[in-house]
């Protein structure tokens, strides 16, 4: 029993070394407001140059969806998520500062 | 207070702190009572797209605005004020300058021509469809009749100096407003006419035809005093001419309410002045939409 039970451990690992790996990121807001609109353009710019379409984007606009952010325990907006591959790693502010995002998503090493 | 309690309850030095330190930061979730609290610069901003977004809709509201090329308009836009105007408002005193003009929305507003003391007799009639201010559109800078709100309602104010430099730059505002001026013109003349040879019956049928028209409503405030006023005549006189509305079941008239029950028996009672001012209020509407439009594309 025990090696079936292992199996499934190193199969995301298997994924990762292969080229299609879907980066789930997610992306709190607050309406239009000033820093919520620079993140969005932000990310959205950081998305199209390192990640094409190897990626799922959700943005959840805290005022209309309160309750997303109770149960998501978000402590700030604008915030972001990146909730696959895993480890989780979640950065706040507008996302202007690209160095800290890139590492966040993990994509740090493929630009140097 | 709350936002000071909940920046304390924040990760001392983590990057939440860090980040509302930068001014990155928008809003905090209060978890303790399951709200959104919007930090000051984005509750501001908020409020202004709000306030913009509400003043896109009131465009459509007011035809003259409506009417302009959408690059014009949006260069007026900085400069209109929304606002809501209240019965009885004065807006402007004979010979007093203009310090703004009004883009009526939903409210109505009654020019009145003024002779000795308090006496007034009504001489246009501006709802939706038109502006407030119009002699300085012809130069002038003070008004040459009194302006008073009689329906409360929503409108655009611009202050007068912005006005002047709004319509030297804009070819299709002026031309829109030269056009409207003539129309204003002609509604005051044709008043005249009208207060002299046709009977106050007829002259109230049209008043509340006109006034329905502009208000986009069949039913309205109205006292009896005000009417008086505004026809130069007794409350008296005024209330018998209602009356016989009222008998003929095209008007129904309770408590300074009106409503029009019959529209098309309205316009049968009415003089024909009625038909000839809209005819030609639609006239100019439809010369005032189509050349200045391809001039400024």
């Amino acid at each position: 029993m025990s090696p079936r039970q292992r199996k499934p451990q190193h199969k995301p690992k298997a994924r990762r070394a292969g080229v299609t790996t879907v980066v789930v990121l997610r992306l709190y807001i607050a309406g239009g407001a000033p820093n919520s609109l620079q993140a969005i353009a932000n990310l959205e710019a950081i998305c199209r140059e390192y990640l094409k379409d190897g990626h799922k984007l959700e943005v959840v606009d805290v005022l209309e969806h309160p309750q997303r952010a109770m149960a998501e325990g978000v402590l700030v907006t604008p915030s972001l998520a990146k909730l696959t591959p895993l480890p989780s790693a979640t950065v706040v502010g507008n996302l202007s500062d690209k160095a800290r995002v890139l590492l966040a998503l993990g994509l740090k090493r493929k630009v140097q | 207070m709350i936002l000071k309690n909940l920046l304390l309850r924040l990760p001392k030095g983590g990057a939440e702190q860090q980040a509302i330190a930068a001014g990155e930061i928008d809003a905090i979730i209060d978890h303790s009572s399951s709200n959104v609290i919007l930090l000051p610069a984005a509750r501001r901003a908020l409020r202004q797209v709000a306030k913009n977004e509400a003043s896109n809709k009131a465009a459509i509201a007011n035809s003259l605005l409506a009417g302009l090329p959408h690059a014009d308009y949006r260069r007026l836009l900085p400069d209109l004020e929304l606002l809501t105007l209240r019965f009885g408002e004065v807006l402007h005193e004979p010979g007093v300058p203009i310090r703004y003009v009004y883009f009526p929305m939903g409210c109505l507003i009654s020019l009145l021509a003024t002779a000795e003391g308090d006496q007034a007799l009504e001489v246009g009639l501006v709802g939706y469809e038109g502006m407030v201010g119009i002699s300085l559109v012809l130069g002038v800078d003070v008004s040459s009749v009194r302006t008073m709100v009689q329906a409360t309602g929503p409108a655009m104010r611009m202050d007068a100096a912005r006005f002047h430099q709004a319509f030297r730059q804009s070819p299709p505002l002026r031309c829109e407003l030269y056009r409207y001026a003539y129309a204003k013109l002609a509604l005051a003349r044709r008043t005249v006419v009208c207060n002299h040879f046709h009977a106050i019956e007829a002259r109230l049928a049209r008043w509340l035809l006109m006034t329905s028209d502009r208000l986009l409503s069949k039913e309205f405030l109205l006292t009896q005093a005000f009417l008086a006023e505004i026809f130069g005549a007794r409350r008296a006189t005024v209330n018998e001419a209602a009356s016989a509305l009222q008998q003929r079941k095209l008007i129904t008239y309770k408590h300074g309410k009106i409503r029009i029950l019959d529209r098309k028996g309205l316009e049968a009672a009415s003089c024909p002045c009625y038909t000839k001012i809209e005819r030609s209020g639609k006239r100019e509407g439809r010369r005032e939409t189509s050349p200045q439009k391809e001039k400024t594309a």
